[in-house]
């Protein structure tokens, strides 16, 4: 049995590497990429504590149905605000939204 | 080692070099399949972790549902058609490497010098019954609301990424 400590640091570099990717990205979709990877490297911690010190071994397998859930909705709908900043503005990079920006 | 740890070893640093594929790859179509493939990793993780319902969630949603949307939206995003290289990362990307090598440091050093109590026993596999019981009993009510959730974000999406008349 793989020791939990294993999980743990595999799922802080996927963590950092979604962090690196979501503040160093122009491009919107790759930040959503990103942000996929960070979620789902929460979802290996939840699985990988339940399984190893919860004694029921069920709700954090609950939860990460519930992330993944959610992750789904979030894609829809930024992926629909992507198209529309696309239509509008002719680019999907993010330092060209800057109407609003002081 | 027996054949989980070498199994688990393989896979771990598959997702590993995945997902650096992804944040670190200049083209966001190779972007995509690689994040295919760390998500389908992931999955394998679960299988190891014996939770098997997710493991099957895990590759119907996100290796097969998320991933498609997202290879659509690159396909009608792309700006450039002419392929011109255009800058993939900002100016902001070497304090984001920092950024990011100080969370994995935070991360790694707090998991690994925690004494964890739990035993590393061989566990049985979860069935999808209990799953499902514990889901409906305990988590009726955020069940519901993930529900909603979803149907609102994707109406709400629907809206967004509809074309208006005269536009």
């Amino acid at each position: 049995m793989v020791p939990l400590e294993n999980y743990l640091a595999l799922s802080a570099i996927v963590f950092a590497l979604g962090v690196y990717g979501v503040l160093a990205r122009r491009n919107a979709v790759m930040i959503l990429m990103s942000v996929e990877l960070m979620l789902n490297a929460v979802n290996i911690n939840f699985v990988a504590f339940a399984a190893y010190l919860d004694p029921d071994r069920i709700v954090g397998a609950i939860f990460a149905v519930f992330i993944i859930t959610v992750a789904a909705a979030e894609v829809g709908l930024a992926l629909a605000i992507v198209i529309r900043l696309f239509r509008n503005r002719a680019t999907a990079n993010v330092d060209e939204a800057a109407t609003m920006k002081w | 080692m027996t054949a989980t740890e070498v199994i688990w070893w393989v896979f771990a640093l598959g997702i590993v070099a995945l997902s650096a594929g992804v944040v670190f790859s200049r083209s966001v179509i190779h972007s995509a399949i690689f994040l295919i493939g760390s998500l389908a990793g992931v999955g394998v993780m679960f299988v190891i972790l014996t939770v098997e319902f997710l493991a099957l969630t895990q590759f119907l949603i996100y290796g097969g549902a998320v991933t498609v949307l997202v290879l659509l939206a690159l396909m009608l995003t792309r700006a450039d058609p002419s392929g011109r290289a255009e800058k993939v990362n900002g100016p902001q990307a070497p304090f984001a490497l920092l950024a990011g090598i100080a969370v994995a440091a935070v991360l790694l050093v707090a998991a690994l010098s925690t004494e964890w109590a739990g035993t590393a026993d061989s566990p049985a596999s979860i069935a999808i019954e209990t799953i499902s019981q514990r889901l409906f009993e305990d988590f009726g009510f955020p069940f519901i609301l993930a529900s909603v959730l979803l149907l609102v974000a994707l109406v709400g999406a629907i809206i967004v990424a509809r074309q208006e008349e005269g536009e």
